[in-house]
């Protein structure tokens, strides 16, 4: 298929015909340490990250401590804002900081969450069919021009309505519906190392096909997995987003970026912020998050020249 | 190929040139959004507010609702004489019209009947034959109703049954359910020029309107967009694109307001928030909410005036009757519970739950109500799960008898009488779903004052139904809503009591 | 080749057949279509009656071989909801969606064709960077907030666009920057590398040494062959453009299929969801057909 095409011209190095040997630990990281993009996403998605983790500990904030009379607050820039409420409050009088920040736990956990899950299914999916090949290639094959042929927002709906909406819903729906990159690249690469010396040895001294696929495959394909990985992280994020904006995603009184977005929505013309401040939140955090799996990708590939000026 | 590209092409260059810019004043031309899509122009095919603020602009009732005091008064019925208790006569006005030209005669009537009740895949047909016994022409422009018992809400089945024209819909035995979907031949205040299902319907005067209640209507051209999102509904509305857009919250409505650009009004609805409590027990074991002190709890929990102020405002405000208090038979001298969060805790303790319990409570319209609501009961222990979703997933859950508690509205949309509340949430748990209270008295009463037509009687059983309600706490009942409306500067609309709102009353300032 | 199509056609009627199972037994399962027919406020009995009327009180396996055997006559069901057959609702939103899908199309093929081939031809340059800067935006940016944003900026602080409709052209032009942006980042990247490895390719260094350089070297040789793997991307991108149209037809308010498809979702109107989901699936399936046929066709090199 043209996905293959198109995956093959992204991540060339899971397809060059000659397999490289994981190379000295130092260049990596020499690499790494060169590589602006890389660099600036991973300290903001560590930022991120701590935020996450440890603002809602040492500020003091609720995201969920409601206050009536105190609706729709404008943020401190604004004019009637004050250093209470820095974002704010929105409009059930709530802490619109505080609901940004505990939003970012919910974006990372089904980020994280939903790449995994997909992780899971594409890999073992991708390896299965590049280990065995024949009908078991073509099976994995035809699953695979079903889930791209799906139309993946409606069926995510549908999902959500049968089984109804939670954390854990939506990180399987979503993580159910993208692992086609994963497949597509475990694939190839499961196919390439198969024939190489030491795992044709392998088989040829009695160790089992499984024994194969976990000690000798699967460490080999992780660092192509790993940017995939890194790429699926955002997309999930932005679809959880998109099905918590349509209304079928996170549950209120969850602060979900994408919930609040939805909420916000009908008064963007007179409380902008209330969807700019976590439209640029998810911005952040998607944009880190691509940058440093971007630099992942450069590292990684020995074509690739990493400026070392 | 060739025939690809030729249609492209052809399509490109139709869509290049505009066909309306904006329509206005100079062209009597008023436009309106709706959120929600038109599907079809039969009111008889649909229940949506929409649909009925539609119908009542191309069609006509033998009745209507009208707009000052909220009485039924007749439309294309001229005069009416309640002869017993299960026989009315109906006079029709001898200058009512179709769109086509045609009179409308008795024969049109007893056959818009007819069809309803004798055409059993007409959604309205059980409605209608649960009262109905018969209709007769008695004359050329009269006609008699005969009902199985005497029953109070009549007049809202006879303002909701729209006249059809003799034969439009097909005969006996091969009835055309679809006739007036895309097209109608109506006999309202305007005519449909063209319809576009989900899109728009364009409507024009109908000059041979015969007045009735409804008036003249004062503007010539009416178009309905139907525009999903409120955001792009308000911008429409900033740079002149519509009129008039309606369900407006009103914060936004206020700083709409603030801008200089529209005119925003929040006036009283018919519409109620409740929560329906499954004190029968219907949702399997274990259920805490089963415990009149636990209801009671629930009751006194929720700070009803809070949110009914802050969150909806206007003349929106707490109530304390399973029905709207300005509506026909809502008693109002019922047990109230006060907001009181140290005696729902006691209450609680009390019925053996001085930490609270898990609920699941079950929502799908007003999420900023809900979730203050679930605060309110999150502070007395009752630590809620709010399952807020599309109206459909609650329908299933609460046919398959899985919930325990939801927050449930009631437009009652043009039709003020505590009838139309409580039919349906109160009836036999075997033929409904709604009525959770498992309490056999509650049915008897509250539908047993739509069985008669003497209004006292009606009002004693409304008013010990309601008792009972209360006493029991069979439900929480919440707040009344508010309608909030934007219009544009240059036109002229005032919400009614109700907060239907009567498009045809629309004038140019 | 003729073996290669027939093949892939095959692969594409039973994908089809086996979504539009798995999306009937879904859709039946979730929704009580008769309830979402009658509305917010329906009484009992309608409900009822309408579960009668359509036949919803039978089983569901029936109900899937009645619908199945309907398309096979040329019947692809009644739309509950608009009252109206399924192949006219397609006609008539049709051709907003396809409108709405080419300029979106062409808006991606306007911002990165050029920004491909000027980051590729000034390497790790500022341009290189700005392009960077633009795909990496595009990516993180979700669309439904994109559009709002837009209709803030350019149709009301700046009046030049129309807020929302589909009367004309002009509409469709904020829809289409908001749809067409998803695909900036994958196409503009791929006409990067893809500039990159021709021109370090024997050829155009043959060519280059031979005396063509500049400009005339990158269109006559360099552009040609990278635009190959980039013109069945773009035909993939465009398969993709009818089922992704969800959102941003029912922020701008068009009424393209997108809407269609979201509006009948939340309508339990199971005849059109069923339908359109067979359609956005054939038509991805469609495009992805082509785009391996241009490409095994353009470029044997290419063929997997």
């Amino acid at each position: 298929m043209i996905f293959k095409t198109f995956i093959k011209r992204l991540f060339p190095r899971s397809f060059d015909n000659e397999i490289y040997n994981l190379r000295p630990k130092d260049l990596i990281i020499r690499k790494s340490s060169n590589h602006g993009g890389f660099k600036f996403g991973l300290s903001l998605l560590i930022i991120i990250f701590l935020f996450a983790i440890f603002g809602p500990i040492i500020l003091d904030v609720s995201p969920y401590e409601q206050d009536l009379t105190k609706r729709l607050l404008p943020p401190v820039w604004k004019e009637g804002g004050s250093w209470e409420y820095i974002f704010g409050t929105d409009g059930n009088g709530r802490d619109y900081f505080a609901r940004i920040l505990y939003g970012t736990r919910i974006s990372l956990t089904i980020g994280f969450g939903a790449a995994c899950v997909g992780m899971i299914i594409g890999v073992s999916l991708g390896v299965c069919a590049g280990y065995f090949g024949g009908w078991v290639d073509q099976v994995v094959s035809y699953l695979l021009t079903c889930q791209l042929a799906l139309p993946g927002l409606l069926l995510a709906m549908t999902i959500v309505f049968l089984i109804g909406p939670s954390i854990t819903v939506v990180i399987f729906v979503i993580g159910a519906t993208h692992w086609a990159f994963f497949l597509v690249v475990s694939r190839s690469a499961t196919q390439k190392i198969k024939s190489l010396d030491y795992v044709t040895a392998a088989s040829a001294i009695g160790a089992s096909k499984f024994q194969i696929i976990i000690r000798d495959i699967i460490p080999n394909t992780f660092s192509q997995i790993i940017v995939i990985f890194t790429l699926e992280v955002g997309i999930a994020i932005l679809n959880e987003a998109s099905l918590s904006f349509l209304g079928v995603g996170i549950q209120p009184p969850t602060p979900s970026w994408g919930l609040l977005i939805a909420e916000g929505k009908e008064a963007i013309f007179f409380q902008p912020w209330l969807i700019i401040l976590p439209g640029i939140a998810l911005f952040t955090l998607v944009v880190s998050i691509n940058m440093m799996g971007d630099g992942l990708r450069d590292i990684t590939d020995p074509n690739s020249k990493v400026s070392e000026e | 190929m060739s025939k690809l590209k030729s249609l492209i092409i052809t399509l490109l260059i139709s869509l290049m040139f505009p066909i309306n810019v904006f329509a206005d004043k100079s062209d009597d031309t008023f436009v309106a959004a709706f959120s929600r899509e038109l599907t079809q122009l039969d009111y008889h095919y649909g229940t949506k507010t929409e649909f009925l603020i539609l119908g009542d602009m191309i069609d006509s009732g033998l009745f209507y609702v009208n707009r000052e005091d909220l009485s039924y008064v007749p439309d294309i019925a001229s005069d009416y004489k309640i002869v017993d208790d299960t026989t009315i006569d109906i006079n029709l006005r001898k200058n009512a019209k179709f769109h086509d030209g045609s009179n409308v005669t008795a024969d049109d009537v007893v056959y818009t009947y007819n069809f309803i009740v004798k055409n059993e895949k007409n959604r309205r047909s059980k409605k209608i034959k649960g009262w109905m016994e018969s209709i007769e022409k008695t004359g050329k422009h009269s006609v008699r109703f005969k009902s199985k018992y005497p029953y109070a809400n009549l007049f809202n089945d006879l303002y909701r049954i729209k006249i059809r024209k003799n034969g439009i819909m097909g005969t006996e035995g091969n009835w055309n359910d679809s006739a007036q979907l895309n097209e109608l031949n109506g006999t309202g205040p305007y005519k449909v020029v063209s319809f576009d299902p989900g899109v728009e319907v364009v409507l024009v005067r109908n000059d041979d309107y015969y007045g009735g209640p409804k008036g003249m209507p004062a503007i010539k051209n009416v178009i309905i967009r139907s525009i999903p999102d409120m955001g792009t509904q308000q911008a429409e509305l900033m740079s002149g694109g519509i009129h008039w857009m309606y369900n407006v919250k009103k914060d936004i409505g206020e700083a709409m307001a603030k801008t200089g650009k529209a005119d925003y009004q929040l006036g009283p609805s018919l519409r109620v928030g409740f929560l329906v409590l499954d004190a029968g027990g219907y949702s399997g074991e274990g259920n805490p909410i089963t415990k009149l002190d636990v209801r009671r709890a629930m009751n006194h929990a929720i700070n009803r005036d809070s949110i009914a102020k802050n969150l909806i405002g206007g003349p929106a405000k707490a109530v304390h009757t399973a029905c709207n208090p300005v509506v026909f038979g809502c008693f109002q001298d019922v047990k109230k519970y006060e907001y009181n969060p140290e005696g729902a805790k006691k209450l609680l303790a009390k019925a053996g739950y001085p930490n609270g319990f898990d609920l699941d409570l079950w929502s799908y319209r007003d999420k900023e109500a809900a979730q203050a609501m679930a605060e309110d009961l999150g502070k007395v222990g009752i630590k809620v799960n709010l399952k807020h979703g599309k109206l459909s997933a609650l329908n299933k859950a609460r046919k398959n008898r899985e919930i325990r508690a939801y927050f449930g509205t009631w437009g009652s949309t043009a039709s003020p009488d505590t009838a139309t509340i409580s039919n349906i949430h109160w009836r036999d748990p075997a033929k409904g779903d709604r009525n959770l209270s498992g309490d056999p008295k509650v049915n008897e009463l509250m539908l047993g004052a739509e069985q008669t037509l003497d209004v006292e009687k009606r009002k004693s059983l409304y008013a010990q139904g309601l008792k009972l309600i209360a006493d029991q706490a069979y439900w929480v009942p919440l707040w009344s809503y508010s309608e909030g409306v934007l219009s544009s500067k240059s036109i002229d609309f005032k919400l009614d009591p109700d907060g239907y709102p009567r498009l045809w009353n629309i004038t140019w300032k | 080749m003729l073996r290669f199509i027939a093949g892939r056609l095959i692969v594409v009627l039973s994908v089809g057949l086996t979504l539009s199972i798995v999306t009937f037994f879904l859709l039946n399962y979730v929704i009580d279509p008769a309830q979402a027919i009658a509305g917010e406020d329906a009484l009992f009995e309608e409900i009822e009656q309408i579960r009668e009327q359509y036949g919803f009180d039978r089983s569901i396996t029936i109900r899937y071989f009645e619908w199945f055997s309907g398309i096979f006559q040329g019947d692809l069901g009644i739309s509950y909801y608009w009252n109206k057959p399924v192949i006219s609702l397609l006609i008539d939103r049709a051709p907003e969606t396809i409108t709405l899908a080419l300029m979106s199309v062409s808006v991606t093929i306007l911002i990165s064709i050029p920004l491909g081939i000027l980051a590729a031809l000034n390497p790790n340059s500022l341009i290189d960077r700005i392009a960077l800067g633009i795909a990496v935006t595009a990516q993180a940016v979700p669309n439904f907030w994109l559009g709002l944003i837009m209709i803030l900026i350019f149709a009301l602080a700046i009046p030049i666009f129309p807020v929302s409709g589909d009367k004309t052209l002009f509409h469709f032009v904020l829809p289409s920057i908001v749809l067409g942006a998803s695909s900036v980042p994958a196409v503009m990247r791929l006409m990067r590398t893809g500039l990159l490895d021709v021109i370090n390719a024997d050829f155009i260094r043959t060519a280059r040494s031979s005396g063509f350089y500049g400009w005339r070297l990158v269109f006559n040789h360099a552009l040609r062959n990278a635009l190959l793997p980039v013109v069945s991307v773009l035909a993939v991108q465009l398969g993709n453009k009818f089922g992704g149209s969800v959102i941003t037809e029912s922020v701008f308010a068009i009424n393209g299929l997108g809407r269609l498809a979201l509006e009948s979702i939340l309508g339990a109107d199971i005849p059109t969801v069923q339908i359109l989901v067979f359609v956005f699936a054939i038509i991805f399936l469609f495009f992805n057909l082509l785009a391996d046929i241009l490409n095994a066709y353009l470029d044997p090199r290419l063929r997997l």
